[in-house]
């Protein structure tokens, strides 16, 4: 436990115990399938059992006449859209396709999408009617591998798709939805240049975001068109612009209120029930309740990309990176749409690398559409980089923390998508590691240490808070964000630190999308940036507000009155002797001062500062079981200012564990017929806690000048380096290099075996 | 539309962006104090990349991120501006 912050201000950088806290473990808190309605029915999704399949057919009429039906819907029900990719580059949206992953029309393109739904008066009629829907599909040949969709005979998922980003653009088409390319310099001479060059292929597992809550929701149409969702999501604003979207409806007769959330990593960005349970209810003009099984949520939501890699790096004798290279083919699932992109902008930016170009490559095949999880993309490419990496530094003789050093991205080196680097903190996070009391510790037999790093933007952008001052002194402030990692906490410590009033007088809440600002998701580690920054604006505003009514109870102009430690006070003693007045005082003459005190801001919030980590792990493989135990881990982040220093901790180690599982043990296993033979968490294995050995963050504090508290998110970075790491650690442990994840046990047999020929 | 007094900034696309929109060019000096004028004048040279602009890219103004390029955003004499794909997080 790092002591931070504890200097600079009184409440940020403190600890008190979290405001939703006693809900949660005493079970009271309200998470998506807690929520019902009078008079809701019971939804129920009908999926398809094949991974490529074209709809021949699908007859509804014997299960509507089943008692107790209330309405049946498949994909024809929905309003089509246009063929076109709107919006961002990375989230170009094309409700083409997501209107056919929401429910699909002419064909079903993986095991478990939805090809109808059905709502009834209980669970035992929408089963028995989900055995009566007549549903003619032509089995198609399907494919599930990145490398094997690439092929030029593999099956199409779309017979018309034309791969983007290559020109002139290819007459065939095939399962590339896209090419993209960034290069900085003159790749091949920085090849030619280098004394030593190190290259290797990779591969990754698609992993699932994990969350312990599944998908639920609870959706009413009113006749006149008003309707309200309730759900658990990372992002209620765009849960109401999909649903709007999806539907036909206007943004304004769509309000949405978001859940507790047991979890999101991402996952919980897309929507996937909430335009179901709406059509079902205004089909039915009832309320419709959806609650996803644990295995339609490894069936049809997330995963992230698996992904197929090559990584090239020269250096010079001494260490200096002279050239990077690397290919990187994702699966997007069965929709375009993988995080390729940010996995190529990512996968050098550690590096001060003069030469460097990135190439990647956006797949479908026969799996569920990838989603975001926990800096998107950038984890993936950090497992091949920060490998090379380990091999270089082997091959070079050098300690790994000393060639990052001499080649890390400080303030001013030129990035591969651009432009100049704003901020540092990555040769912080180094010399954290460093400096570390274990980092030279001697290992035991079979044991091994590894590092590696990684880089992730950051996000900022549209946020919005309100505050009320109430009659007491308690102080309300509503934002817009989904609290998924404690963000009412941090809210209301920078509030109290705003005004300069005890942490206990604030309470923070999460407000609908009715009753506050348009709020971007809960996601790209933006809202302590982002939404600190709104609460931040308004918390000032409300002084301005609390130093005009002072004003007028002294009757002094405002420009007399200052705010100090949480009261007003006199400009200076020329303005009069006035005892300092507490915001209780003022706030209990609010009536006859102007009436309630209340402010809002909304910011588009920039200048966030990409976030950095550096982590070494000890492990240790049994050479019998071939299982990797991790002995230690050790993550030092850039964190900025840390707010509520327990939570940042707390993300850094739940970053870690994710990476831990995606390292040794996570992976989509499929059937010949690409059917998911794993879709529990008895057979996906996650790291539970006795897999797990203390994981020791190091918050490392490089203010971001672009925020009142210096502020840098701290959610994502956290899991790019643990893939790598492990690795890294194996091969200093048994001499052996694995390059496809996850490392289990079978695979470090198999290496060690091969050790043995 | 207002005179501008701004000293020259420096703008540059991506590849794929400058590939579907300016005819390959991706670099280019403007005279501009502001975000807006910058858009303006890149609208200005090729209608209708001011809208894409703003709703395709995230920019990075003397390597300072911003999800997206502001009306409000001041740039300084000799500022550098990449106009960068859109990024999304987790």
């Amino acid at each position: 436990m790092n002591d931070v912050s504890t200097t600079r201000y009184k409440w940020v950088g403190t600890r008190p115990i979290r405001p939703d806290g006693v809900p949660k473990v005493t079970g009271r808190a309200m998470y998506g399938a807690d929520l019902t309605m009078p008079g809701a029915l019971y939804g129920k999704v009908i999926r398809s059992p094949h991974a490529h399949a074209r709809i021949r057919s699908i007859d509804t009429a014997k299960a509507a006449a089943l008692p107790g039906v209330k309405a049946i819907i498949t994909g024809a029900d929905f309003p089509d859209h246009k063929f076109e990719y709107i919006g961002p580059e990375r989230v170009a949206v094309n409700f083409w396709h997501v209107t056919r992953n929401v429910m699909a029309r002419e064909k079903a393109l993986y095991e478990g999408h939805p090809v109808a739904a059905i709502a009834a008066t209980s669970k035992e009629v929408a089963e028995e009617a989900a055995e009566l829907l007549a549903i003619d599909y032509e089995v198609l040949p399907h494919v599930i591998d990145v490398d094997e969709a690439m092929k030029e005979d593999a099956p199409l998922l779309f017979e018309d798709m034309i791969t983007r980003g290559i020109d002139p653009a290819p007459k065939k088409p095939s399962n590339i939805s896209k090419r993209l390319e960034f290069a900085i310099g003159d790749v091949d001479k920085g090849f030619a240049e280098a004394d030593v060059i190190v290259e290797k292929e990779f591969k990754t597992a698609a992993v699932h975001q994990g969350y312990i809550e599944p998908h639920a929701c609870i959706a009413r149409v009113d006749p006149g068109g008003q309707s309200e969702v309730w759900t658990t999501t990372q992002g209620h604003f765009v849960v109401r612009a999909m649903v709007a979207k999806l539907l036909g409806m206007s943004i304004g007769d769509v309000r949405v209120t978001p859940s507790e959330i047991g979890g999101g990593f991402g996952g919980k960005i897309p929507v996937y029930l909430e335009p179901i349970a709406a059509l079902l209810s205004k089909k039915s003009g009832r309320p419709c309740k959806l609650t996803m099984g644990r295995d339609e949520v490894f069936k049809a939501t997330g995963p992230t990309s698996g992904s197929s890699m090559w990584v090239k790096i020269g250096a010079t004798k001494d260490g200096r990176i002279i050239a990077a290279d690397g290919i990187f083919k994702f699966q997007a699932g069965a929709f375009p749409g993988s995080p390729v992109m940010n996995a190529c902008l990512c996968a050098f930016a550690p590096y001060d690398i003069e030469n460097a170009r990135s190439v990647g490559y956006d797949v479908v095949s026969n799996r569920p559409k990838s989603a975001a999880y926990r800096a998107p993309g950038s984890p993936i490419s950090a497992f091949a980089v920060e490998s090379v990496m380990g091999i270089l530094a082997k091959k070079l003789g050098m300690d790994p923390v000393a060639l990052r050093l001499k080649n890390a991205a400080k303030i001013g080196t030129t990035m591969i998508y651009g432009p100049k680097l704003a901020h540092g903190g990555y040769i912080e996070t180094l010399e954290a590691v460093k400096n570390h009391p274990e980092y030279q510790k001697p290992l035991g037999p079979n044991q091994g240490r590894g590092v590696a790093s990684g880089y992730w933007f950051n996000g900022g952008g549209e946020s919005s808070a309100n505050i009320q001052i109430n009659a007491d002194g308690t102080i309300l402030v509503a934002t817009g964000s989904v609290d998924v990692g404690g963000s009412r906490a941090s809210m209301a410590l920078m509030a109290a630190e705003t005004f300069g009033v005890d942490y206990d007088q604030v309470r923070a809440t999460v407000a609908d999308t009715g009753s506050v600002g348009y709020t971007h998701v809960t996601g790209g580690s933006r809202v302590t940036f982002a939404t600190g920054t709104a609460v931040v604006n308004a918390a000032k505003k409300a002084i301005d507000e609390l130093r005009a009514r002072a004003a007028m109870i002294w009757d002094v102009p405002v420009d007399g009155v200052v705010w100090e430690q949480g009261c007003a006070r006199p400009a200076s003693s020329n303005v009069g002797d006035f005892k300092p007045m507490p915001l209780k005082d003022i706030a209990a003459k609010a009536g006859v001062t102007g009436g309630p005190i209340s402010t809002a801001a909304s910011v588009n919030a920039g200048g966030q500062a990409p976030g950095f980590s550096t982590q070494f792990c000890d492990v240790e493989v049994d050479p019998e079981t071939g299982k990797v135990k991790i002995l230690r881990f050790v993550a030092a982040q850039d964190v900025g200012t840390a707010i509520h220093p327990s939570y940042v901790e707390g993300q850094i180690q739940g970053g870690v564990t994710q990476g831990i599982g995606w390292a040794l043990n996570e992976e989509y296993i499929y059937d010949k017929q690409g059917r998911l033979d794993n879709a529990g968490f008895l057979d996906y294995r996650c790291p539970v806690a006795s897999d797990l050995p203390m994981i020791e963050p190091l918050l490392v504090e490089v203010p971001n000048p672009a925020h009142p508290y210096g502020v840098k998110g701290v959610g994502e970075v956290n899991i790019c380096p643990p893939m790598a790491a492990i690795a890294n650690a194996i091969d200093n442990a048994i001499g052996r290099r694995l390059t496809e994840l996850p490392m289990s046990p079978p695979k470090i047999l198999a290496a060690l075996d091969e050790a043995a020929d | 539309m207002p005179e501008t007094t701004a000293a020259r900034v420096s703008v540059s696309l991506s590849n794929g962006f400058s590939r579907r929109y300016t005819g390959g060019k991706r670099d280019f000096e403007i005279a501009a104090s502001s975000m807006r004028e910058v858009i303006r004048a890149l609208d200005a040279m090729y209608p209708g990349l001011g809208e894409h602009l703003e709703e395709e890219t995230t920019v990075a103004i003397d390597g300072e991120i911003h999800d997206q390029p502001g009306y409000f955003q001041k740039l300084r004499e000799g500022a550098e501006v990449f106009f960068i794909p859109k990024l999304e997080g987790g």
